[in-house]
């Protein structure tokens, strides 16, 4: 119960920093994506099956304050997160470089996803494809990571320390 | 125990990712005014104002976000500028370069033009004596061009220089009027009263005047006579600028002002033709002798 409204917590905190604060901070025309790093975080620290119902719940809510194509954000994101959740048994490491590096890559992967499912579904106007914004976009996504993991850490910690007393 | 998690976990990975796309394809396929995109709609009613807030509070940091990348574009504007202006700074300086040589060519031609009996070659300086006691500049013509000693240097507006003291077959020595060791035989433009200019190893040349009686005055221009043979006639020399009290031995102590702006010399014109009639061992005798 207390994990699922951490859980839950976490996610309606992430998706308000998404709509509200995200727009705000951005450096020309790339806004870090919140929701796609707390996603990968949390799935870095909670597994594959908690990163998969992260990045679903997180994208879903994200289409649905939005105008993109509901479903392709959660799409993107519920596959990262379970991949992602699948590497933390290879990550021995508590750097917080890791965990950076792999938002990088699955910062550009995200978008490639959403690239090639808008094209799957047709949509008509999409937005050119610029891999200078991509990298622009995981660079920012990459670097608000060092304020974000520290975060999500500390709330996965309290989980298993609470998890333990039981 | 694993395992089965595993499974449970691949399950609902796939459970996931076929709902998601069931959400595309309805998404993609309804109409504006369904389900899915009303929802949308009424979403961001909602989310809205809580946006807008939070732009305000934001806003301090956007502008400070602004300013940072509109300093890195500002920063990038500035070199470009810069190089811009460097850039046509050049050409300004080509430009007045190829002007000024325009005009010491014009007034080269008007020199020719006036002492059709002469003839020129045009020569560029090419360096000056280091020696502070020693009037002299360097030029980049010698034998090899014609040249010979004791042949007669004039500046770009024709006014007399000096006279080459040295030739190499690629260079010569060009002794001005200024320089101590210097005399040419003159006279005043105005009344033809014969002397000899020196040089006094300043920025001025002092004339001797034959006749110690002649009637002389301020702003009298004086000109070559031709005695000495290394001078041809009539080519001015400078502007009496100064008439000294009558010495014991009655002299006047005149000074001349040259015309010729020696010090900033670029380019001369020898005097090829007609050649100095006094061999170098005629003039070293009689060397004040002009």
């Amino acid at each position: 119960m207390h994990r699922r409204l951490t859980f839950f917590l976490i996610l309606i905190v992430t998706l308000l920093v998404q709509l509200t604060v995200s727009p705000e901070i951005g450096i020309g025309s790339v806004r870090p994506d919140v929701i796609l790093v707390v996603t990968l975080c949390w799935a870095l620290l909670e597994g594959a099956g908690q990163g998969a119902l992260f990045g679903f719940f997180g994208g879903l809510l994200e289409g649905i304050f939005s105008t993109a194509v509901l479903g392709v954000g959660a799409f993107s994101k519920t596959i990262l997160g379970y991949f992602c959740g699948e590497l933390r048994q290879r990550v021995v490491s508590k750097s917080v470089i890791w965990p950076m590096i792999i938002i990088f890559f699955g910062s550009i992967l995200s978008e490639l996803i959403k690239f090639s499912a808008w094209a799957i579904v047709g949509l008509e106007e999409r937005p050119p494809l610029s891999f200078g914004i991509i990298v622009g976009f995981a660079l920012y996504n990459a670097v608000i990571t060092l304020l974000v993991y520290p975060v999500i850490s500390r709330f996965a910690e309290r989980e298993e320390k609470a998890m333990m007393f039981q | 125990m694993i395992e089965r998690q595993n499974q449970r976990q691949r399950i609902l990975i796939i459970t996931l990712v076929i709902i998601c796309i069931l959400l595309v394809t309805v998404y993609s396929r309804e109409s504006k005014d369904g389900l899915f995109h009303r929802l949308q709609r009424f979403s961001m009613d909602i989310i809205s104002p809580l946006q807008k807030g939070m732009s305000k509070v934001f806003s301090p940091v956007k502008d400070g976000i602004g300013f940072v990348v509109d300093m890195g574009k500002a920063r990038g504007e500035r070199d470009r500028l810069q190089e811009e202006v460097d850039e046509l700074e050049e050409k300004i300086n080509e430009l007045e370069e190829a002007e000024r040589e325009n005009e010491d060519l014009k007034s080269m031609i008007a020199v020719q033009e006036s002492n059709p009996d002469i003839d020129f070659l045009v020569v560029d300086v090419i360096g000056a004596n280091p020696d502070i006691w020693e009037r002299t500049i360097q030029i980049g013509a010698g034998y090899s061009s014609g040249l010979q000693e004791y042949m007669a240097i004039l500046s770009e507006d024709g006014n007399l220089v000096g006279r080459i003291i040295l030739c190499t077959s690629q260079a010569s020595i060009v002794q001005l009027i200024t320089d101590e060791k210097s005399s040419v035989g003159a006279m005043l433009q105005e009344n033809g009263e014969m002397g000899i200019v020196e040089g006094e190893g300043g920025d001025s040349v002092r004339l001797e005047l034959l006749n110690q009686d002649a009637d002389v005055k301020m702003g009298d221009v004086v000109i070559t006579s031709g005695m000495g043979g290394t001078c041809p006639p009539g080519i001015p020399i400078g502007i009496i600028t100064e008439i000294g009290e009558r010495k014991a031995d009655l002299s006047i102590g005149i000074l001349i002002e040259p015309e010729a702006r020696l010090t900033r010399l670029e380019k001369v014109m020898v005097v090829v033709s007609p050649p100095p009639s006094t061999s170098p061992l005629e003039a070293e005798a009689g060397e004040k002798g002009g």
